[in-house]
Formats: structure tokens, C-alpha cells, sequence
């Protein structure tokens, strides 16, 4: 890299299942102006828009972002790689800093979803029509498939699936944005109604709508302002078919390969060699508490057979790093935008800015991708050190 | 201030049509299906697996798939969901959704698992998770589709 590449400013929508005052032009409007403001940054300034929205037939509607036109007269991509959108976005923006070919981009998504009667018809469109999409699968039964995959494998119960997600409904008590504000113990999950065994509809992400925004800059820009450097940043993807990732010596299907690559390449940028201790915050893309399960060992936090005991760990280790401070994506899930948001709440950690949900001494922070049936990984380390 | 009761929403409706072009290698999968009734896979010259269904190219490798090579009729099953909630447009439950590795293929094959009461969702999971052997089990007239089959668990 030429340059090192820091987030300055940050703007979020509230996330939750209608947005019905906002038109989605106005609901990015507002994202941007917030992340401008947070930055102390005119539009004018700003040299590149990158704009992430997944399929168009979530909102129904075609090309979205284009309805709000940013800083008209500079250049625009946009960006959609499913579930890693929000981050593919903002790295495409990171990229675009780090070259030299901009000194401040800014980086927003949208999810408009809450306008979709519903969301699982539309999932199953992503899948292949030769092959598969003929068959029920959707976001939750190829999170069940999974579930019942670590069950069988690792030993996890539904009861360790129910602890995650009262763990994650927990913190987003303290997060304003979070669609969900309910205090649901593992007993309100478990007893909430199966939807595709081993998955109960608490455990399942809402389907939310919202969008957020970052400023990105260059050194020189940044000069001597508090910033959450990104100080490590990839993507990695994987085969396609879900098939294919079972019977093969790098990793099955649950061992997220394409997130063990993701980390193992940003986390020797960041100068990262210990997680489990270098880490203070981590904000998962998991929108099911398997989700959740499978990245414990893709990040190099404890061995795949340790994952159900590293559950319980959580709650008494308290050197371990804190997941998903803001309630992660099952309090919020708006799909275009969550892999950004997880950049935003590690940055807003990193930067002391996060409220009611600052975890204290943050220093580094992580925020995970995860998209098209875990087909893409991607991984951000922020930290509020200037990378060396 | 406006009220919700101010606000305005429109009704909308995506409905379009499709037709789907399968390509040459997925083209004479579906003819083995309905015209032998037999499952085919594509072995990729360079990793050597057997890739099924068949595919054109090994993504893993990226190199053009080898000699067809027929796989099953039984396997293990690899995992499962028993699909419990109904979901607009998709079929009512209990559904049983798995993937299996048929004898002789190197990957795992999506389908549904019939000819099991799922309605002990417990139960049917408990079973399950005991990886039984599975069969191809194809309806009396293939239509070349990938419903043609599905897997049925191997008893005794």
C-alpha cells in the first residue's frame, strides 16, 4: 500500500423492519449527510462513491443507489457481492485511497428490504436454477444445513445456539440502532417456533432496513485527527456449489476456508499474531448463531472441537475478546448494508464513540463478512494505532 | 410533524418470466436422469475428483471436466434441516432438505429426503444426525429435471 487508510467519519441510519417516512434515496441521504458531518467532511471533497446493494429484488427496485445521487460529477461503482456487499464496498473505497487514486471516498449501503412481503422467495433466486434452486433452500435452511453439520461434528447443542443469541439480543439492548430490543433468555428462544430444525425463530435474524456510510481518507488528510486505521483488510472467496466444500482436505463446509484466508492475510498486515489476546472487540457477520460458531475457529480463537466449550467461555474468561458489542445481525440484519455496519460499529468502538455499548481500551477491533452461502469471507482489523 | 397515518405507500408486484438455458453438460445429466434413470458425474482431470451433478469445469481448479462417470445408486448423508415453517412460494412442511454423497462421486448432492414421516421433527433429526445410508429413489417418469429424484433412507 501506498498509503495508510483511515475511517474518519461515520453515519448510520436506525435499523428496523419499515423505514415508511423515508424513501430509500432518502433513507442513503441520510446515512451520507451523517458520516460527512461525523467526518467533518464537505461533499465536494469527497474524490469517489462506492455504493453496495444486494439483489435489487429484495426492494424491488432496480439500481437503487443511482435514485440518490451522491456529489454528482465524481466517479461511481456499485458494488454487490450478497452478504458481503457492505464490506466489498468500503474495501473497494479503502482501495481506491490506498493507490493514491483518491484521498477521501466515501463508501455507503443500502437495505430496503422492509418492502419485500417476503424475503425467503427472493433468497431462493440466488440459488443455481440448473441445480438447485428447484429446492427449498433459503438464508435459513442453508444456515440449518450448517447447524445440524456443527451438531454432529463439534458437539454443540441447540441450547449452545439459544446462548449465542440471548448473548447478541443482550447487547443490543445498549445499541439505540438495533432493530431488535427484546431481553430474550436461551429459554424464550428455544421455546420460540422451530422454522428448519435445528433453527427456532428467535435465533433467526429480523429482516431490517437502514443504511450507513463511512468517510474514508488518506494519511495526509487524516493528519493528526483521530481515526480507526484500517490496518488490515481481505477478501477471499470459495467454490460455489455447497456441495463441493465437504470432502476436502483444506476444510469442509463449515470450516469457512474462505474466512481462514481472509484472516490469515489481514491479520499479518495488522501485525496480529495472538487474536484471542490482540483482539478487544469483534462484530460477526452472523445472522444465525451456527454463523457465529463457524467463524470461532476461521479466526483463529480456539480449535473447531473447542467451539461449544469456547461458548460457555465467553461469559467467565473476561480476557477474551467482546462479540458483537451492538447486538450483531440477529438484532439487525439489513443484508446490503450489515458487513458495513460491522466496519462502522468496530470503528465507532475503536474511536470511543460507540455510547451506550463502548467496551472499554479498545485498541483493535474486527469485523467479519460472510456472503453467498459463505462463498465469500471477508475480514477488517481497525485499530486506533497508525499502522507502521 | 406527519403522522403514520399520513404516510403513503404504494403497491408494487415483480413478476417476470424466464427460461433458463442449462448448458450442454447439465443438458445430458438431465437426459442420463430421464432416460436411464442414473446419476452422472464429471471427473476434473487435474484434482481428479468427481464432480456431481456434472459440471462443465472445476471451479476448485479451473480446468474443463474429463470422462462422465456414473455414481450411486446409494450414499451417505452428509446434513440435514427439517424444514418446519411454511414460507410463501415454497413447499408446505415438514420438508426434509439434506445433502448426500452418492458411492463413487466426491462431493455432496442437494435434494430432498422422502419417504420419511418428518412430523416427529426430534426424532427424524435424532436419526438423521446418525448419517444413515441413503438411495436414489426416481419417479415413475423423469422429466429430465433435477426433481427426477430424490433420497430415501436405506433401511435395515
Amino acid at each position: 500500500m501506498s498509503t495508510r487508510v483511515g475511517i474518519l467519519g461515520v453515519g448510520q441510519t436506525s435499523y428496523r423492519r419499515h423505514h415508511a417516512d423515508k424513501s430509500s434515496a432518502e433513507l442513503i441521504f441520510e446515512a451520507v449527510e451523517a458520516a460527512l458531518r461525523d467526518a467533518d467532511v464537505d461533499v465536494a471533497d469527497v474524490d469517489v462513491v462506492l455504493a453496495g446493494v444486494a439483489p435489487d429484488a429484495l426492494a424491488g427496485e432496480n439500481s437503487v443507489e443511482r435514485t440518490a445521487m451522491i456529489g454528482a460529477g465524481k466517479p461511481l461503482l456499485r458494488i454487490n457481492t450478497g452478504g458481503v456487499t457492505g464490506s466489498s464496498t468500503a474495501f473497494a473505497g479503502a482501495s481506491y485511497v490506498a493507490s493514491g487514486r483518491a484521498r477521501i471516498a466515501l463508501v455507503f449501503a443500502l437495505e430496503r428490504m422492509g418492502q419485500a412481503t417476503t424475503s425467503q422467495q427472493v433468497f431462493n433466486t440466488i440459488f443455481d436454477p440448473v441445480y438447485e434452486k428447484d429446492f427449498p433452500l433459503t438464508t435459513i435452511t442453508m444456515a440449518a444445513l450448517r447447524a445440524s453439520m456443527l451438531m454432529r461434528m463439534y458437539g454443540y447443542t441447540e441450547r449452545h445456539w439459544a446462548s449465542i443469541a440471548s448473548r447478541n439480543y443482550r447487547n443490543a439492548l445498549r445499541n439505540p440502532l438495533a432493530h431488535i430490543h427484546r431481553d430474550l433468555s436461551p429459554e424464550d428462544i428455544l421455546a420460540s417456533p422451530l422454522l428448519a430444525w435445528p433453527i427456532h425463530r428467535f435465533e433467526a435474524c429480523p429482516m431490517s432496513e437502514g443504511a450507513v456510510a463511512l468517510v474514508l481518507a488518506s494519511e495526509d488528510v487524516i493528519g493528526d485527527r483521530d481515526a480507526a486505521w484500517m490496518q488490515g483488510f481481505a477478501s477471499r472467496s470459495d467454490a460455489y456449489a455447497m456441495g463441493d466444500r465437504f470432502h476436502r482436505p483444506e476444510g469442509t463446509l463449515v470450516d469457512l476456508l474462505s474466512l481462514q484466508l481472509a484472516a490469515k492475510q489481514a491479520y499479518a498486515d495488522a501485525g496480529i499474531d495472538d487474536p484471542r489476546r490482540q483482539l478487544d472487540v469483534v462484530e460477526l457477520y452472523s445472522p444465525f448463531s451456527s454463523a457465529e460458531a463457524m467463524t470461532y475457529p476461521a479466526l483463529g480463537l480456539t480449535e473447531a472441537h473447542d467451539g461449544p466449550a469456547f461458548v460457555e467461555a465467553q461469559e467467565v474468561d473476561l480476557s477474551l475478546p467482546r462479540f458483537n458489542p451492538s447486538g450483531g445481525p440477529q438484532a439487525a440484519n439489513p443484508v446490503s448494508a450489515t458487513a458495513m455496519v460491522r466496519i462502522a460499529e468496530c470503528a465507532l468502538q475503536v474511536l470511543e464513540r460507540a455510547g451506550d455499548r463502548q467496551v472499554e481500551d479498545v485498541r483493535r477491533a474486527v469485523a467479519t463478512g460472510q456472503g453467498g452461502a459463505t462463498q465469500f469471507s471477508t475480514l477488517c482489523v481497525l485499530g486506533s494505532d497508525r499502522p507502521e | 410533524m406527519t403522522t403514520a397515518s399520513d404516510l403513503i405507500t404504494i403497491k408494487g408486484n415483480w413478476s417476470f418470466d424466464y427460461t433458463y438455458f442449462a448448458g450442454e453438460t447439465a443438458s445430458r445429466f438431465f437426459k442420463e436422469l430421464r432416460e436411464h434413470k442414473r446419476v452422472m458425474g464429471t471427473r476434473c482431470p487435474s484434482c481428479e475428483r468427481v464432480l456431481v451433478p456434472a459440471r462443465a469445469f472445476c471451479d476448485a481448479c479451473f480446468c474443463r471436466t474429463g470422462d462422465w462417470v456414473e455414481v450411486g445408486p446409494q450414499g451417505v448423508l452428509e446434513t440435514f434441516t427439517v424444514i418446519t415453517a411454511a414460507f410463501p412460494g415454497l413447499p408446505e412442511p415438514p420438508v426434509v432438505l439434506a445433502y448426500a454423497t452418492l458411492d463413487g462421486a466426491d462431493t455432496a448432492l442437494v435434494n430432498l429426503i422422502t419417504g420419511l414421516d418428518a412430523s416427529d421433527v426430534a426424532g427424524t433429526a435424532e436419526r438423521l444426525m446418525a448419517q444413515p445410508r441413503v438411495e436414489l429413489r426416481f419417479i415413475d417418469e423423469p422429466q429430465g429435471r433435477i426433481t427426477d429424484f430424490s433420497f430415501e433412507i436405506v433401511q435395515g
